[in-house]
């Protein structure tokens, strides 16, 4: 194999080393899965606090968006937003041990994986406590 | 944003205290806001169906103040953390500069008013 001469990196291309930095494997999409929860439940959070919030404009304004919320896509919806929550904290909780201990890094992995079998909990176990309100629209 | 696996590296690669400050803030917010939100989440959704979070009950409850100090850390301190993830997306996707200022504007001024927005609800029944 011949020796590759090698080109000074394009400077504060942040993406590109992202990229290189998580290829591949477990890191990569537990950094893309948080990246995405972390914006999902902040978007969440932004309409959440508008609807809620919106009790200030009276009981008819609040009624008229909540109303909506009943229907069942909406509960589904909850559901979902209750296990991202669950994968943002835990995986977060990933990240700490990571930083903060000696032995973080090394067990990144099989931490990742037991993020993974805690959120699929969470998320059936909120489905199962919820099917019977989801089918009986109460 | 700081791309570091430890708090030594955290240190040594933050340009200046302000992003070292925002690395440590993620790492102790984060560890509140798991109690917070998962407690909340429990409490009004899987204990509570939606059908119960009427104008009433929401009125009701905040009528405690232990409730409206509870809303409020959360609302205070998962804005704070919300605004500072998204704003490593906006310098790691958003490629040129005047774009990053106008986009980060935007998205801080919204922030700013769902949260004014969100303490003028709490604070003012």
């Amino acid at each position: 194999m011949g020796t590759r001469q090698h080109r000074p990196e394009p400077p504060g291309n942040d993406v590109e080393e992202d990229l290189r930095m998580y290829r591949g494997r477990e890191g990569q999409w537990a950094f893309l899965l948080h990246r995405l929860s972390g914006l999902a439940i902040l978007a969440y959070l932004l309409l959440h606090v508008f609807s809620i919030g919106s009790f200030i404009f009276g009981e008819e304004f609040y009624m008229v968006i909540h109303e909506r919320y009943d229907l069942w896509p909406f509960r589904v919806g909850l559901i979902f937003v209750t296990a991202g929550v669950v994968y943002h904290a835990f995986n977060g909780l990933r990240i700490i041990i990571m930083d903060f201990t000696g032995f973080g890094v090394a067990y990144q992995r099989q931490m990742w994986y037991g993020v993974l079998l805690i959120s699929v909990a969470a998320f059936a176990y909120a489905a199962w406590t919820l099917y019977p309100r989801i089918m009986g629209g109460y | 944003m700081i791309r570091a696996r430890t708090f030594t590296d955290a240190r040594a690669q933050s340009h200046t205290n302000a992003e070292l400050n925002w690395w440590i803030f993620m790492r102790i917010s984060g560890l509140i806001l798991m109690f917070l939100i998962l407690g909340h989440i429990y409490m009004t959704f899987i204990q509570v169906s939606e059908s119960d979070a009427t104008y009433d009950a929401v009125v009701n409850k905040l009528a405690n103040p232990a409730w409206k100090f509870y809303d409020w850390l959360i609302l205070s301190l998962s804005l704070l953390h919300g605004a500072n993830g998204a704003r490593y997306s906006i310098e790691d996707y958003v490629r040129s500069r005047p774009n990053r200022a106008w986009v980060k504007g935007l998205f801080y001024t919204v922030v700013a008013l769902v949260f004014a927005f969100g303490t003028v609800g709490l604070f003012s029944i």
